[in-house]
């Protein structure tokens, strides 16, 4: 890890939600603002990390995880029960102004663009709301017009847009003013596979050409091998694992696949001294899929074994997918 | 110094609202009949009111001892206070749904004040038919009352109708900030809103002590339509205060923008968006 200045830092950021009881009848809405009666919902608890400029980061986690919560503690549109935060030097909720000069936020759900107005006019309003000069601002709107491909819909209507047209519509709104920090809660949310790819392809360029800092959430495993160095995983308000994407893969990603193809269908499948290490995962005609503990054997042992079942004729190694790797993460901490 | 960075702040935020605000009303005249028939509902509805005032008078002479024209004088200064600060607060009023739909994060991530973008965020010219309205009322009670017109009863009106719709605003915001903190819908502000620009129009010294109290030291109506009229009117103040009574209405409506305002902030920290 580089060791300057961390351009995003959380402090044991904490922050619980206060839900006030529900109140029927007359003066409803009056009773329950000076009723005292609710509970606290936990959000997120003592969430630690810095990060350091330039680093592209993914926040992971299930539904309701807290990742929302933690971005927005961020970018300033909440404040936090306890703990401290500093986004590029600033604490984002006292400050929340001069931090949207330094931030671009881009969420997947909802558009920051005006809805009834064409692209073109949104993007000139915020150029305005940022005061960025013309020429800056020019230069900025040609390259996110080429990179992006904007042109073919300027002057449509926000609401009429596609939702990769709009994806990308939010993603150059986001940059006319050269934040240094990007935060992106589920780009890739409902987009097509081509427009998935053109987005990722943007923000690594983005990241490489510019330095950009970004910090993103997704439930697109794919996102996270394309783009991040680092990820963070975080379940039920609190953080499971910090770190890059090989060191996440070895230490949970513990089981390998072994898929063998045999000259004939094997009569059975089970192997001498299979133990725990070891088990059947399907089984298609010839082709039967094992899987294994690359800590406990070596692939050769498990081929070894399997060699006792039929003539072999092909085999292959197949590497935990992501995907697993977060399974094994989630199931790991519930045994806890 | 630091004072005077926030006011040019706040000048330059003020630009950029215009210019959104702009950019919406040219979306909304494109739909011009649909506009002029709001404008002309407006107008319709407002007219029964009238028709009620002209014949309560018609039974009963005058009320509080004021006669028809000094009445409807109060009506018009009401009504252009209130369609103007309705119309500017269209955005504000709002508000409690931009929360609810989680939409109020978009805001927080503009630097731009939050109050002024939502102010913006949905313009709307439609309860200019009131503004309409109450011009004609003025039209006639100016006909119908021989007002010794000066330089400082001009300037004194202005200066009242321009706290009247500040201070109107603000009450609309009340509202928007109580949805920080509640899903439910506060009715009773209502009472001030609307209920407000009702009790403006009728000679407030009929009004019982309490709702008196409340109109001019709680919630300060009553030194914006009031007692500015008394003086523009020339008539004594039945209810004894200090002189200075009918110069009040700026003070007051920035003494309660500034409650408000603060209130806005405290609301805004409690924001708590939506979903995780």
């Amino acid at each position: 890890m580089p060791t300057s200045t961390p351009i995003i830092e959380a402090d044991h950021l904490s922050k619980q939600f206060w839900v006030a009881d529900r109140k029927e009848g007359r003066f409803a809405g009056l009773r329950s603002v000076a009723s005292r009666a609710g509970h606290w919902k936990g959000g997120v608890s003592d969430i630690s990390f810095s990060i350091q400029p330039g680093e592209v980061v993914g926040y992971i986690g299930p539904n309701g995880a807290g990742k929302s919560t933690t971005i927005k503690m961020l970018t300033g549109i909440l404040v936090p029960t306890s703990g401290r935060a500093t986004v590029a030097g600033i604490t984002p909720w006292a400050h929340r102004k001069e931090l949207a000069r330094r931030i671009g936020v881009v969420f997947g759900q909802r558009t920051q663009l005006w809805w009834d107005l064409p692209l073109a006019d949104s993007l000139e309003l915020i150029q305005h709301m940022y005061r960025v000069p013309a020429d800056r601002f020019a230069t900025n709107l040609a390259t996110a017009r080429e990179l992006l491909d904007l042109d073919p819909f300027m002057q449509t209507p926000v609401r009429q847009l596609s939702l990769g047209q709009r994806m990308r519509g939010d993603l150059a709104a986001s940059l006319l003013h050269n934040p240094p920090i990007l935060y992106l809660d589920e780009p890739t949310i409902g987009l097509d596979l081509v427009a998935k790819t053109r987005i990722r392809e943007f923000l690594a360029e983005l990241n490489r050409q510019e330095g950009v800092t970004i910090l993103l959430t997704t439930h697109d495993l794919a996102d996270i091998e394309h783009l991040c160095s680092r990820i963070i995983v975080i379940d039920d308000g609190r953080i499971l694992s910090d770190g890059p994407l090989a060191t996440l893969k070895e230490r949970f990603g513990t089981e390998r696949q072994l898929i063998v193809d045999y000259e004939d269908v094997p009569a059975s499948t089970d192997l001498p001294d299979a133990g725990p290490a070891i088990r059947v995962v399907s089984q298609e005609g010839p082709r039967v899929r094992f899987a294994f503990d690359r800590h406990a054997l070596s692939a050769t042992q498990v081929l070894a074994r399997a060699d006792t079942l039929g003539t072999v004729r092909d085999m292959s190694i197949e590497e935990p997918a992501i995907e697993d790797v977060i399974r094994q993460l989630y199931e790991r901490k519930k045994e806890k | 110094m630091d004072s005077l960075r926030t006011l040019r702040t706040l000048g330059e935020e003020l630009v950029i609202c215009r210019r959104i605000a702009a950019l919406r009303l040219r979306g909304q005249m494109e739909y011009r009949t649909s506009f002029l028939m709001q404008i002309g509902g407006t107008l319709l509805g407002q007219s029964t009111e009238l028709a009620a005032l002209v014949i309560l008078f018609h039974r009963f002479g005058s009320l509080g001892g004021w006669n028809v024209g000094e009445v409807i004088f109060l009506h018009a200064v009401s009504q252009i206070i209130f369609s103007l600060a309705d119309t500017i607060s269209n955005g504000v009023q709002t508000i409690p749904v931009t929360i609810r739909e989680g939409e109020f994060d978009r805001l927080m991530i503009r630097p731009v004040s939050t109050w002024l973008q939502a102010m913006v965020n949905d313009v709307s010219l439609r309860h200019l038919g009131m503004l309409i309205q109450g011009s004609i009322l003025m039209g006639w009670a100016l006909w119908a009352v021989p007002i010794d017109w000066t330089a400082g009863k001009v300037a004194l009106l202005l200066v009242s109708i321009v706290s009247g719709v500040a201070l109107f605003t603000v009450i609309f915001t009340i509202e928007a900030i109580v949805a920080f903190w509640t899903v439910n819908s506060i009715e009773a502000v209502n009472a001030f809103t609307y209920g407000g620009s009702d009790l403006a129009q009728y000679p407030f010294h009929i009004f019982g002590r309490g709702i008196r109290f409340i109109f001019l030291w709680i919630v300060p109506i009553g030194f914006v339509v009031y007692y500015p009229s008394l003086t523009i009117l020339d008539k004594p103040d039945p209810l004894g205060l200090p002189g200075i009574a009918p110069l009040m209405a700026p003070l007051m409506a920035a003494l309660f923008c500034a409650a408000v305002g603060l209130l806005w902030t405290i609301g805004v920290r409690h924001y708590r968006s939506t979903g995780s």
